[in-house]
């Protein structure tokens, strides 16, 4: 009976341990790529003398993936290479959907990797989770990023995340249609003015439906229509109409008169057609494609669009648009809804000098000159600098025009979004609401009044 | 070669010894075989369930620094009180009877039409397997890119017949929305019923069919009063995991409208999603889980005993 006894729990152990162990197994994270190579053909690897800062250690990373982020991720052997630390990328998505898993990780306990992509509307949301760099990084680290960019990672005097880029819109405008002769007397002969890139938001308006008008089946403008791209450009404009989202006192005040005027706007053009009726189904590539086929005459877009959108192999407008600083609203303010993307450590990382060894490297001077190459805004006042006088050297009107606009929106009109956790939750609520009073299911007022109770209440459920 | 056959008896009698020894207690047998699939059951179904039933009596929020406390039935309640998951919900009955109506009725002229021997019906029955094929992702994409009111191939088809250049606004105004997803579910689900209906009519005996000849019965006579009886069990097999499977609708109205613009297409899963992950109310989340689920037992139940009428 023993003998039973023993035989039959042997063979449920065995069991047991086949199943966890399929179980472990299943829910390892396996790299999906970017695994790193061990640094090869160095004779330092094997010199116990002349030991890498980090031989050995292996950091994971969850990370933004696509557009000019691969480019940068094809430089990180040469990290490896000279710091003996190995890098395994196991995870890549676009920035909501990092969002989405980084939540749950971090509510869960569940990160385990050392270092994340991040962006200055999301991180205030899991600072709790996230290491403050002010030790590992020195002033001298800092001192060249642009002091204004910066900030916009810091929360109560810590730094959570060292910005790699900037980002913040401009208008891009057909030059076609601008400078057409007979679309300039058509519109000096209906709204008393010269046809020329739009320095207000009323002129941004009367463009976008004369063009629409008249401009043989294009939309006059545009904008994103969903998520928190419809909210951050809620947010500019009703900052250009004199606005905010709060007060001193975080009381909420969009549904107040700058934010009726903003959305009043948007819902004018949505019914004078001026945009596309699907437009509340578009996010960053829609709108950024819908340009570039040629249907719309001017739009907010973001500078890193640039460079796919004046290459003629990819859109219908190249070398046929240029940019123009943000039209100002009737305060004098232009819109500036800015963002920095960046990199932050998580506080569960065991590496937490390697992970801010893996952050300089990826934010150095060489790699963010090489990302501005790709459109996109350096965040050192060196790269800047040096951009700018490439561009004047280059002696092309368009690039050099390019990058005076976005030199002055990056020094006049930067503005991020409230940095608080509830950035996003909040942006939830709102952004339905702003599909209402576009589609014309609901008034401003009314639709800004519900989204408001809304945001208080979610605002007081969090604590505040 | 006498050495070789020694050991494998050996090795046989061992086995033999270790399986009657289990044999010896079933009880034990029983536990030793059902104990893998119980502790994996357990693992990844049993105790997240419990654990996600627990959450929902909490006020858990993925960001907002909220301590997990206790609060009795108030999601449950808030519930009723959110008029985007009554209309979510609403949306989603209405949903699910239209799709698996339509279906039936498409399924079953279908399954009529291939039930007769034809040529090609190889052929046939093979392209009606198609759409099964393919993943709801794709499907979605498919009709998101039929319906697009710029580019889209409905559109365009109207403007081609009629010369109307309007953009018809498919996936943005709410009933055209719905009436969009509605087409490509029932077009993803229409020949999986076919298929069983099919199977059904030719498994039915001949000799009703051959006595209403006799006796002069219609074509609409034989199919009433004989084909749709003995089709019934089948029928509400079809019914009952189609059912099913459009009350967990979530993969088509993503990729088509997200349950958007301003929540005008949110069916009941598309919303557990968008609170759950999206506005991070992991508990409200939950709490709408259950209810849903509770909804599509008492459906099942209900349906089942339909069946079990229906095999009578």
């Amino acid at each position: 009976m023993k003998r039973k006894w023993v035989m039959s729990g042997t063979a449920v152990m065995l069991m047991l341990s086949v199943v966890l162990g399929c179980a472990k197994g299943a829910g390892t994270d396996k790299p999906n790529e970017q695994t790193s190579k061990p640094a090869s053909n160095s004779a330092a690897v094997d010199n116990k003398d002349n030991k890498k800062p980090f031989e050995g250690v292996t950091l994971k990373a969850a990370l933004v993936g696509g557009g000019s982020y691969e480019k940068l991720y094809e430089s990180i052997p040469k990290f490896e290479q000279e710091t003996g630390a190995k890098v395994q990328i196991t995870y890549k998505g676009n920035f909501f959907d990092l969002d989405k898993k980084l939540k749950i990780d971090f509510a869960s306990k569940s990160d385990d990797y050392d270092v994340i992509s991040n962006h200055s509307s999301f991180y205030s949301q899991y600072v709790d989770s996230l290491e403050p760099l002010n030790n590992l990084f020195s002033a001298d680290d800092m001192k060249d990023f642009t002091p204004m960019i910066l900030n916009g990672g810091k929360r109560d005097n810590n730094l959570y995340m060292i910005p790699r880029l900037a980002d913040i819109s401009v208008y891009f405008y057909r030059t076609d249609l601008y400078n057409d002769e007979s679309n300039k007397t058509k519109f000096k002969q209906d709204y008393g003015y010269d046809l020329a890139p739009p320095t207000t938001l009323d002129q941004f308006k009367d463009q976008a439906i004369f063009f629409t008008k008249n401009g043989k089946g294009i939309n006059g403008t545009q904008f994103a229509g969903k998520e928190e791209a419809l909210t951050g450009r809620f947010y500019e404009l009703v900052n250009a109409y004199g606005g905010d989202f709060f007060d001193k006192d975080k009381k909420v005040i969009l549904n107040q008169e700058a934010g009726i005027k903003a959305a009043t706007m948007l819902q004018d053009l949505y019914k004078a057609g001026a945009m596309p009726k699907g437009m509340v189904n578009f996010l960053w590539d829609e709108v950024a494609k819908n340009f570039g086929n040629g249907n719309v005459a001017v739009y907010s877009e973001w500078p890193g669009w640039y460079t796919w959108m004046d290459d003629p192999a990819s859109t219908k407008v190249a070398g046929k648009f240029d940019v123009v600083r943000a039209p100002a609203g009737p305060s004098g303010v232009h819109p500036g809804w800015s963002g920095a993307h960046g990199f932050s450590v998580t506080k569960s990382s065991k590496n937490k000098p390697a992970a801010a060894a893996l952050i300089k490297f990826l934010t150095s001077a060489d790699n963010m000159y090489a990302d501005s190459k790709l459109g996109n805004m350096p965040t050192r006042q060196s790269v800047w600098d040096k951009v700018l006088s490439d561009a004047k050297a280059s002696g092309d009107a368009r690039k050099i025009n390019f990058y005076n606009v976005l030199n002055t929106a990056l020094k006049e009109d930067f503005r991020t979004p409230p940095l608080i956790k509830e950035w996003i939750p909040l942006s939830n609520i709102l952004y339905p609401y702003l599909q209402k009073i576009i589609l014309g299911s609901t008034t401003p007022k009314q639709g800004l009044d519900d989204a408001a109770k809304d945001i208080e209440k979610m605002m007081k459920q969090s604590g505040n | 070669m006498k050495a070789e056959a020694s050991l494998a008896d050996r090795q046989y009698v061992l086995k033999e010894s270790v399986f009657d020894s289990l044999r010896a207690s079933k009880w034990l047998f029983a536990v030793v075989f059902v104990a893998p699939a119980l502790i994996f059951l357990t693992l990844v179904v049993v105790i997240p369930m419990l654990y996600s039933f627990y959450l929902s009596f909490t006020n858990f929020n993925l960001v907002l620094k909220i301590n997990k406390e206790f609060v009795g039935l108030d999601n449950y309640v808030a519930l009723l009180s959110d008029s985007t998951f009554l209309l979510s919900l609403l949306r989603t009955i209405v949903f699910m009877t239209l799709a698996v109506n339509l279906e039936l009725l498409l399924g079953l002229l279908v399954a009529q039409l291939l039930a007769k021997p034809m040529k090609g019906e190889g052929f046939l029955r093979t392209a009606l397997m198609v759409p099964m094929m393919m993943p709801p992702i794709l499907i979605g994409f498919q009709f998101k890119w039929f319906f697009n009111d710029q580019v889209g191939l409905v559109n365009n088809l109207i403007y081609a017949v009629t010369g109307q250049t309007t953009q018809i606004p498919w996936l943005i105004d709410a009933v055209l929305g719905f009436i969009s997803i509605l087409t490509a579910e029932i077009w993803m689900g229409t020949p999986f019923i076919a298929i069983i209906l099919l199977a059904g009519m030719l498994s039915l005996p001949k000799e009703p069919f051959e006595a209403a000849d006799i006796d002069g019965a219609t074509r609409f006579q034989k199919f009433y009063y004989i084909t749709r009886p003995l089709l019934a069990p089948y029928m509400l097999i079809a019914l009952a995991i189609r059912s099913l499977d459009i009350s967990k609708a979530y993969d088509l109205v993503k990729i088509m409208t997200g349950g958007g613009p301003a929540q005008r297409t949110e069916l009941i899963w598309t919303y557990v999603t968008r609170l759950s992950m999206v506005d991070s109310k992991f508990a409200l989340g939950c709490a709408m889980s259950f209810v849903s689920v509770a909804i599509s037992f008492v459906f099942t139940v209900y349906i089942y005993k339909q069946l079990v009428a229906a095999r009578r």
